[in-house]
């Protein structure tokens, strides 16, 4: 108890000194993060609206394919993509292994799933006569589409937060396709495990503590944003 | 002639729901739809406003045969409307509701402003204007989309049991504007109903469903 309590003070005071290896590690953490946010989201919100608004043969099976995707461990993407990038793999002459890019391609994958499976469910929970009444009022199917998604807003600001705690949380990935290198790669996750190793507790609480401020903020952040209905909505 | 139906059916899961043979409407007439529910009602509206497509035969508007190609849809629900019977008004203010049909055909703002007064005028919902869409009443959600299918001056107004769950001062102000949109409009309007009173006050044909065939269709003269 002794060491969490002097770890947690001396945490404290690294923090309030914005010791600069840590917002090092802190800054690389969230534009990993971001970045890996941004694409999947651009990916799978599109993908997440057409899937949950067509109808096509072998739907029911995509859909289980998605919602098994979720539960796939970050090291087995940390190994794909690594057979991919590494200096033999299809993609290795782009040098992008232990570079914040194979980072980002790692986490994106990570969450594509998610956005889209998160997509799909606030979608499908639109009552179809919205899209009905955008057609019958003149819409062109782009716009039926931003009705709907304007309508399915908070659920699909609420797939993109948790897609984005999921990537900020992570530590496969970045420590097998980052490579953890100091000052370039190395993010809050991969700090904290080095640090746990080393059996240095202070820098990795510090961590810990910063990680779940970021966490804490942006949720606090998506609440003042959808306010009193978007609690309802979800 | 407007509408002409020529052994039109349409089948739901495997279901017939509709099933029409020799069915006419002319412009610049009130219809009223009657029949118990399940006869057909609600799908022969959703195909005349073009946002269901039958399973077979053949359906004209203005004289020419309905295209099932997507930009020719865009077209034909340009020139109609269907008012839901609990209809859907979207997130945001009464006003961006009424706007909406402007909008998505690219007028202008200040034309969007001028036109949307002028129909929420007409359906008395003018000082609801900046209100929320979601927090109106039964009766006012109704007028609202009402302002809103009028705004866009449709050829013809759908209007599935347009005074269903609606009190009797909104019951009455409802059918006061359908009657003077046709009057002065000449909008051709299509409505289903349960009531005769509103049929013997606004209707100029009547078209009986059963089974989702057209048992029978009579001539009246309104009120």
């Amino acid at each position: 108890m002794d060491i969490f309590l002097d770890s947690l003070e001396s945490a404290f005071l690294l923090l309030l000194a914005c010791d600069p290896e840590l917002m090092d590690i802190v800054a690389v953490s969230l534009k990993v993060s971001t970045i890996s946010t941004l694409i999947a989201s651009l990916v799978g919100i599109p993908c997440g609206f057409l899937i949950a608004y067509s109808s096509f043969y072998g739907k029911r099976l995509l859909l289980t394919c998605l919602n098994t995707l979720l539960a796939l461990p970050t090291v087995v993407i940390g190994l794909l993509v690594y057979s991919f990038i590494s200096r033999r793999g299809l993609f290795g002459s782009l040098e992008l292994l232990y570079t914040q890019k194979a980072i980002i391609i790692g986490q994106v994958i990570l969450i594509i799933p998610l956005v889209t499976s998160l997509t799909i469910a606030a979608v499908s929970r639109i009552d179809k006569r919205y899209r009905n009444t955008a057609l019958t009022l003149g819409a062109t199917q782009i716009q039926m589409a931003l009705v709907i998604i304007k309508e399915a807003r908070y659920g699909i600001g609420a797939a993109v937060i948790a897609s984005f705690g999921r990537v900020i949380a992570e530590v496969g990935i970045s420590m097998m396709l980052g490579g953890n290198a100091r000052g370039f790669t190395r993010t809050m996750t991969t700090a904290m495990a080095l640090e746990y190793d080393k059996g240095e507790f202070v820098l990795a609480v510090a961590l810990g503590l910063t990680l779940m401020t970021i966490a804490f903020g942006i949720n606090m952040l998506f609440h003042f944003f959808q306010g009193r209905a978007g609690i309802d909505a979800l | 002639m407007l509408y002409k139906a020529d052994t039109l059916v349409t089948e739901f899961k495997g279901r017939k729901v509709l099933n029409l043979t020799d069915f006419v409407i002319e412009r610049k007439q009130i219809y009223a739809l009657i029949g118990a529910n399940g006869a057909g009602k609600t799908t022969l509206l959703n195909i005349l406003a073009f946002l269901v497509q039958p399973t077979s035969g053949n359906l004209q508007f203005c004289g020419r045969d309905v295209s099932c190609r997507r930009k020719d849809l865009l077209d034909l629900r340009r020139r109609v409307v269907l008012v839901d019977q609990y209809p859907i008004l979207f997130t945001g203010s009464v006003w961006k509701n009424v706007e909406f049909g402007l909008k998505v055909r690219g007028i202008s703002k200040k034309q969007r402003e001028r036109r949307a007064d002028e129909v929420l005028e007409l359906v008395g919902m003018q000082e609801f204007r900046s209100a929320d869409a979601h927090k109106l009443s039964g009766g006012e959600s109704k007028r609202v989309a009402m302002a809103r299918a009028l705004a866009i001056a449709p050829e013809v107004l759908l209007c599935d049991e347009p005074t269903a769950n609606v009190d009797e001062e909104n019951q009455k102000i409802i059918l006061d504007i359908l009657e003077r949109i046709n009057r002065e409009n000449q909008t051709s309007i299509v409505m289903s109903t349960h009531y005769l009173s509103q049929i013997r006050r606004l209707a100029h044909h009547t078209l009986m469903l059963e089974h989702g065939m057209l048992v029978n269709a009579y001539r009246s003269s309104p009120l």
